[in-house]
């Protein structure tokens, strides 16, 4: 079946203003090439690719082959803050990127530890609030706390993107029950996984919670067939949204026939 | 000349240039970029009137693949 046909019957969704069929967010980032980065990104239909700034060097193209495979994909760019360790320099990433990719979205993205790369909730929150004011469509990367999640939506962010684990770790969710806390209690707030995701049941997982989105990147560059993979995630993800929305049945702790017992063949009644 | 960073290194560049200037100068590419002095924004609509310094620090930054 062609994912197009299931994809119609997964409900559209609107996040930053725009209206989107897919629920993947994809990284740019470590394939193993640029040809095959563009045929993975392609084969995901994914509708959001995330990219980055970094220095350019004096007397090259710097960036310009990357930059024009993305926007021949005529999807939308959600630029990152990645390797900010301080609201001030996020902030001034964010508007450089307003500038350079022409979008308000910004994944905001400030490291407050070198190992995990775990988010610095104090800098973020800093810079959401000055970005929010400057008119920035802010996709806050997070933990899974749910007082810094409380803390994001009271500064105006309407989008959260908590871990699953930490970033490239590809260990999928640390933490459900907390993931499940955020999600209960911001109902309103589109709610994305961005992070820590390995494999395309991970992610089924995430959706399964009621996530509105996932974020990958390592997961599918680092695959043997990035392409196949992507594959793999964009169903994995329908399948997750469907599950979701169908409502899953609740667990017994005992065995349930399901087939009718009236009639089983070969029984008797002893007295 | 004044002595400048740019992406990290050190540059000499004629003193009084403004950011416009100083891309050209420096033979960086005319488009496609974005471009901080001392960590603070700088954008286009600024590059003429935004006189580079000795001692300054400049990031002139590119797309790149990100996750």
């Amino acid at each position: 079946m062609k994912s197009d046909e299931l994809r119609v019957k997964s409900d559209e969704w609107e996040i930053g203003g725009k209206t989107l069929k897919s629920r993947m967010l994809i990284g740019s980032a470590l394939y193993p090439s640029p040809a095959n980065m563009e045929e993975a990104i392609k084969e995901s239909e994914a509708e959001i690719v995330t990219v980055a700034l970094r220095r350019q060097s004096a007397g090259e193209g710097g960036g310009d082959n990357f930059w024009n495979i993305i926007k021949e994909l005529n999807i939308n760019v959600l630029p990152n803050t990645a390797g900010c360790h301080s609201a001030k320099e996020a902030i001034t990433i964010a508007q450089m990127a307003r500038e350079v990719f022409e979008t308000n979205w910004i994944k905001l993205e400030v490291i407050g530890d070198q190992y995990n790369l775990q988010p610095d909730p104090y800098e973020t929150l800093k810079a959401a609030e000055v970005l929010i004011q400057e008119g920035f469509e802010v996709f806050p990367y997070t933990t899974d706390d749910l007082v810094v999640a409380k803390r994001l939506a009271d500064v105006g962010c309407k989008i959260l993107m908590p871990w699953g684990s930490p970033i490239g770790s590809g260990q999928g969710l640390m933490n459900p029950s907390n993931l499940k806390a955020i999600r209960k209690q911001f109902p309103e707030l589109k709610l994305i996984i961005d992070a820590g995701i390995g494999k395309p049941s991970d992610a089924v997982e995430a959706m399964q919670l009621g996530y509105d989105g996932v974020l990958l990147n390592s997961a599918i560059a680092l695959a043997k067939d990035p392409v196949k993979m992507a594959q793999a995630f964009k169903y994995a993800i329908i399948a997750g949204r469907l599950g979701y929305e169908a409502g899953t049945m609740q667990k017994r702790e005992f065995a349930s026939p399901s087939t009718p017992t009236v009639g089983t063949p070969f029984w008797h009644q002893f007295a | 000349m004044i002595k400048i960073s740019v992406n990290g290194e050190i540059k000499e560049l004629q003193e009084g240039l403004n950011v416009s200037q100083m891309i050209e100068a420096l033979n960086y590419k005319t488009k496609g970029f974005a471009v901080a002095i001392n960590t603070t924004f700088v954008p286009i609509a600024k590059y003429e009137e935004t006189i580079i310094k000795d001692g300054d620090t400049i990031d002139i930054l590119a797309p790149v693949q990100g996750g």
